[in-house]
């Protein structure tokens, strides 16, 4: 069982010696920061708005910037490499649709506050985070909020948003925990998988 | 993706763990349920991102049943009724009140873990809210810069290197781990108040950890339908909610990133794409 690895003896012999061997673990992404930067950017211009152009600007935003297809793949975990072409094509649109769904509803109670990046980090070449803070008044319940935003960068050099988390909480990490327990109490492989596409339709009818 | 949506839902999610503390949390009023969260898991499958494992699902899921019961029929109506009875300056003030209540324990623990700035800054909130902020009904010491955290014995223990032991929830006590459950107990011994067994000190007793409730459930009404609907499993959801925020908050908010999962390495995702693209 993994534990904390943050203070345990064996994550912190762990640290030291990647330390050693690299002085600097992590640096920043510059290109990474450009492109949520962007995202950003076309976010604030219509959050502020009504309630009916955030929900299209987010359906925009989700189309043009986020990798639904990997997030959908992520989401399945292990049962990922058991999904059959046939369940492929009912699940990943429906998936794209539900996510867009649960952001969408988000939407619907929140006033509406900008965000400006402030940095990242990157996990590997195309694994990057980036760092972003809700820009608001003293007081507001948003005030410090960091929101990361997980970037990939494809073999291209393309990049797209593939996970978005705060207060330690991360969307498709979450996600998966859900997909993977309906999937597993209903049988698990294949059988779980269509009582999963089963779940999500019927969510989308409500 | 709005970034807007991401910041409701994740504000939403850390209301949510809050919520989950609500039982000894609050019937102690130990536990800061506007900070409360951290650990992980995932039944079969929750071993990764650190996260706590669920091999008591099935009984689990039972006694979520039973506290999302007691929630919808007793604590929900009472913290709307509280909405109704007191004005939102008078709830945000006796939030912050309980809060600095919950000072001394805070401190207690900063010390325990070695983190002697953080107690520093704990104690010197106390002081600073207890004497200019009208007994702690205002915070004058986060205009200050110095701003609010917090601390339970449970968070010391994973400090310490203590595993967490399989995720729990009982009904009433809410979510945690093996090891939060004993934390929380220790946490409840570290009250004074818990030793003094006169009439006044049980009113205050009581008295705190009913505010401390009422006082954490009604601004999380709203946040927690939302996340009740658009959960396909309202269980694993909050399970999710929970291990993940309380990770985060053992580790005193210094996130780190080494024990995300891989969600870059379907390099045959790639090839897939473009096979499909092909076609």
């Amino acid at each position: 069982m993994v534990q904390n690895t943050l203070f345990s003896r064996r994550g912190v012999i762990l640290s030291a010696g990647a330390c050693a061997l690299a002085p600097i673990a992590a640096y920043a992404d510059q290109p990474a920061e450009t492109f949520i930067s962007g995202v950003l950017t076309e976010a604030n211009a219509f959050i502020g708005g009504n309630e009916q152009a955030r929900l299209d600007g987010i359906a925009r935003l989700v189309d043009k910037y986020v990798d639904m297809r990997r997030i959908s793949r992520f989401a399945l975990g292990q049962y990922a490499r058991q999904i059959t072409d046939a369940q492929r094509a009912e699940y990943e649109p429906l998936f794209r649709r539900y996510a867009k769904l649960v952001y969408q509803q988000a939407l619907t109670t929140y006033s509406g506050q900008p965000l400006e990046v402030t940095g990242s980090i990157d996990r590997s070449a195309r694994d990057i985070i980036v760092r972003s803070k809700v820009i608001a008044a003293a007081g507001s319940e948003f005030a410090n909020l960091e929101v990361l935003w997980r970037v990939y960068r494809a073999r291209d050099g393309a990049m797209s948003v593939i996970d978005a988390g705060a207060n330690g909480i991360w969307l498709a990490i979450e996600q998966q925990s859900q997909f993977k327990s309906i999937i597993a109490n209903n049988g698990g492989g294949t059988t779980g998988i269509d009582a999963l596409i089963r779940e999500i339709k019927a969510q989308l009818d409500r | 993706m709005s970034a807007a949506a991401i910041a409701l839902l994740f504000a939403a999610s850390s209301a949510a763990n809050a919520q989950l503390y609500l039982p000894i949390g609050q019937l102690t009023g130990e536990i800061d349920p506007d900070m409360a969260a951290t650990d992980i898991a995932s039944a079969a499958n929750a071993t990764a991102n650190g996260l706590a494992p669920d091999p008591w699902e099935n009984l689990n899921r039972r006694f979520f049943g039973v506290h999302v019961f007691l929630d919808d029929n007793l604590l929900v109506p009472a913290s709307r009724g509280y909405r109704v009875a007191v004005p939102k300056i008078g709830r945000r003030g006796l939030r912050k009140f309980l809060a600095n209540a919950r000072a001394p324990g805070i401190f207690i623990n900063d010390i325990l873990q070695g983190e002697f700035k953080r107690g520093g800054e704990t104690a010197a909130r106390f002081v600073i809210n207890s004497v200019f902020g009208a007994g702690g009904f205002a915070d004058p010491a986060a205009k200050l810069g110095i701003p609010q955290h917090s601390e339970d014995f449970g968070q010391t223990l994973a400090v310490w290197g203590v595993p967490s032991g399989p995720y729990t929830m009982f009904p009433v006590f809410g979510p945690g781990t093996v090891r939060s459950n004993f934390g929380n107990l220790g946490q409840i011994a570290m009250n004074p108040l818990i030793y003094v067994r006169t009439p006044s000190a049980n009113i205050a007793r009581n008295a705190r950890a009913g505010m401390s409730a009422l006082s954490a459930r009604e601004p999380l009404i709203e946040p927690l339908e939302q996340i009740r609907g658009n959960s396909l499993d309202y269980y694993a959801s909050f399970r999710s909610f929970y291990l993940q925020a309380r990770k985060r908050e053992i580790a005193n908010g210094r996130t780190s990133f080494d024990d995300l999962p891989d969600i870059t390495d379907f390099e045959d995702f790639d090839e897939f794409d473009e096979i499909g693209e092909e076609e």
